[in-house]
């Protein structure tokens, strides 16, 4: 199989790689390609498979130096990332919008069958009707999938909460006030979550921008987990210290 | 290079060779993000960009070198290099192209 076939399989299969290919350095041109799981094709640069997990996981393009001072490009495939909400209310519908717009995948569950229908959410790509813990089991969220929880009742959020934080989403967050935030708080070390567990969840999730509408609130959200993927503030460029594109750190 | 690996693809089946050039790096301002390629193939049909339409034709040009020798070779644009002038990136950035052939 040539590169380009092996190439257009992967991109198909929906399965996650790495392309490395030297651009400088001894060796220059050669590819190698690693699969997630750590099965490679062809001959390329040793000191940067060891890298590759960390680039896939990344999920974004990028020029690697090597301690030889190799240049190895590498350029990463696989599916583009899920959001999964929690919560079939208004703001689910606003979501998937925006995730439509960015080419992402989205999936939106709840236990309440009346408010997990295709009228009232007919952007999102997948609808579940599930508790928490089984729709987690269904869809698998995994590094590249934000998680957003809206239901606005405990008996809901809780679960939906936990199960979250035991899966390798890249962002968990959850709408609510203030005082709601601090109540939740309080159930989720009852209920045993480890307390910095508990810090890494985004609550209230969303970027300031004074958001008030559904459309307006599923901006900031969505604003906010692009940044935290890649590692940003989410502050006003202007006003910014770093690049403006996310490259090479 | 994975937005026109069909077209490559095509190419490919067709008989023909064919040359990837990719934005590898840049630096300040570009106006393609990283992983974005131009195919060429020995024909000279074209898909895909690395940048806003201001260098793909010297791009092009390298493309037929490295058709002739099967060397990959790494290109720099950008306000440092001599090309500048005529190539003039819009933003005022800089961009290397790794141009390649691909198997």
């Amino acid at each position: 199989m040539s590169l380009v076939e092996r190439l257009a399989a992967l991109a198909a299969s929906g399965d996650r790689g790495v392309l490395l290919t030297i651009v400088e350095g001894n060796g220059v041109g050669s590819n190698l390609l690693v699969l997630e799981g750590g099965e490679t094709h062809g001959e390329g640069p040793d000191g940067a498979a060891a890298l590759a997990d960390e680039v896939i996981r990344r999920g974004r393009n990028r020029l690697l130096v090597l301690e030889d001072g190799a240049k190895v490009f590498a350029e990463v495939y696989g599916p583009p990332p899920r959001l999964f909400v929690y919560g079939a209310v208004d703001t689910a519908e606003a979501l998937c919008r925006g995730a439509k717009l960015l080419g992402w995948r989205s999936i939106v569950a709840d236990a309440r069958g009346k408010f997990a229908t295709r009228e009232r959410i007919p952007s999102a790509d997948e609808l579940i009707v599930a508790w928490p813990e089984e729709a987690y089991a269904q869809v698998e969220p995994d590094h590249q999938t934000a998680i957003v929880v809206l239901t606005h009742d405990d008996k809901f959020d809780e679960p939906a909460l936990i199960g979250a934080l035991a899966t390798e989403a890249f962002y968990v967050g959850a709408l609510g006030s203030r005082r709601n935030q601090e109540r939740r708080r309080e159930r989720l070390l009852e209920a045993g979550v480890a307390e910095a567990d508990i810090d890494g969840i985004m609550g209230p999730c969303g970027l300031d921008i004074g958001a008030d509408t559904q459309e307006e609130t599923a901006l900031s959200i969505l604003g906010e987990i692009l940044a935290v993927r890649a590692r940003r503030e989410g502050g006003f460029l202007k006003q910014a210290k770093q690049r403006i594109h996310v490259e090479i750190e | 290079m994975k937005e026109i690996l069909p077209e490559i693809e095509a190419w490919k089946k067709d008989g023909e060779r064919v040359v990837v050039a990719t934005v590898v790096a840049t630096r300040r301002s570009a106006p393609r993000p990283i992983g974005t390629s131009l195919a060429i193939s020995e024909s000279g049909k074209m898909c895909g960009s690395v940048s806003g339409g201001c260098v793909e034709s010297d791009v092009f040009e390298n493309a037929q070198e490295v058709f002739r020798t099967g060397e990959p070779k790494l290109l720099s644009y950008g306000i440092s290099d001599d090309l500048a002038w005529s190539v003039c990136l819009p933003c005022g950035g800089e961009i290397d192209v790794f141009v390649e052939p691909v198997e």
